[in-house]
């Protein structure tokens, strides 16, 4: 059965690679009283910032502006550093059972001395869902040295669990250089490319860690009620036989 | 207001110009197009395609633009039959 698996070994890693698993879920990474506590501090600098629904960059939105994601990524990263300073910080935390599970270490990937983002924090409130969509900057982020690195996986923290709904949803299908003919010209792609098409869903558990290879397409469900989705997220993948490198 | 078209490339013909599948078409486009045009840019967005014609080569830009998403945004047609488009990469297949 093509099944999230809570496994904590090597193996699982290498079924992920291969496809043979959709997602690994590492529970309890962080205990709920630092969810709750990291969580109230996001949404008190949400308000801040005028509602503020993300906190970090991506290359996605930098395709070809690669200076100002570079310098955008300069200034997400201290904002996150400041955010998690007075916690136990759980990009810390989820680098360190990714460098467990695999046996190799993690650095934020480098390219001309300046760093990537280190993650993303993201807040899906009441409506919101997430469009079908694949995650891989191998084919369209050539611009950027880490569309090189190969066995891209996706971490997802989850930091607080919404009232109703945030699933993730991964459809056993993946990508192909052919399926751009059903892009959608904003975001991801047609429904129409997973119609009949297995899928599995991942609880947004608060404290849980997700690993996902993003190149099955996936969705977040619509999620309802008073409380938001908050996520902490990064993408890594290997790029020599000692190390992987992370970046959003 | 200009039309605009969506849509992958296909096949690239000149250092200039490329065939796309167009799968998507404004909704308020004046006119309407073929599943198939041929497109001539006059403005690219893509760092790695130099503005200067004369520095471009086929396989620079079939390493770019094949396959790859695109909008084109119209300002006519040329003697040959091919759109004239500034042309863009449209959102991204995810984050």
């Amino acid at each position: 059965m093509w099944t999230p698996q809570i496994l904590d070994k090597r193996s699982s890693y290498d079924d992920l690679i291969a496809g043979k698993i959709p997602a690994l879920i590492i529970p309890k990474v962080l205990s709920k009283f630092d969810c709750t506590s990291i969580s109230s501090k996001i949404l008190n600098m949400s308000k801040i910032n005028g509602a503020s629904t993300k906190f970090g960059t991506t290359l996605s939105s930098h395709i070809y502006e690669k200076s100002k994601y570079f310098s955008n990524a300069q200034e997400s990263n201290k904002i996150l550093k400041n955010l998690f300073f007075e916690h136990i910080s759980p990009l810390i935390l989820m680098r360190q059972k990714i460098s467990e599970l695999l046996k190799k270490k993690i650095y934020t990937a480098t390219e001309n001395n300046m760093f990537y983002s280190d993650a993303i924090i993201r807040i899906h409130g009441n409506g919101d869902s997430v469009h079908l969509h694949r995650d891989n900057s191998n084919f369209e982020m050539s611009e950027y040295n880490v569309s090189r690195i190969e066995n891209q996986l996706s971490a997802i923290l989850y930091l607080q669990s919404p009232d109703v709904g945030g699933e993730l949803t991964i459809f056993h299908k993946i990508w192909n250089k052919k399926d751009e003919m059903m892009r959608e010209p904003e975001f991801g792609y047609s429904a129409d490319l997973i119609k009949g098409v297995y899928r599995t869903k991942v609880t947004p558990v608060a404290g849980n860690m997700a690993i996902l290879n993003p190149k099955f397409y996936h969705q977040i469900e619509s999620i309802s009620g008073l409380k938001s989705r908050i996520t902490l997220g990064f993408f890594f993948g290997e790029s020599s036989k000692d190390c992987l490198y992370s970046w959003t | 207001m200009t039309d605009i078209i969506w849509g992958t490339v296909t096949k690239i013909i000149t250092t200039n110009s490329f065939e796309m599948n167009v799968s998507h078409q404004k909704d308020t486009n004046n006119d309407s197009y073929q599943d198939v045009e041929q497109i001539h840019f006059t403005e690219i967005d893509i760092p790695s395609i130099p503005v200067d014609e004369s520095s471009r080569d086929i396989l620079q830009i079939e390493q770019n633009l094949k396959d790859k998403f695109v909008k084109c945004e119209i300002s006519g047609r040329n003697s040959e039959n091919r759109l004239v488009c500034s042309v863009s990469h449209s959102g991204a297949g995810g984050y």
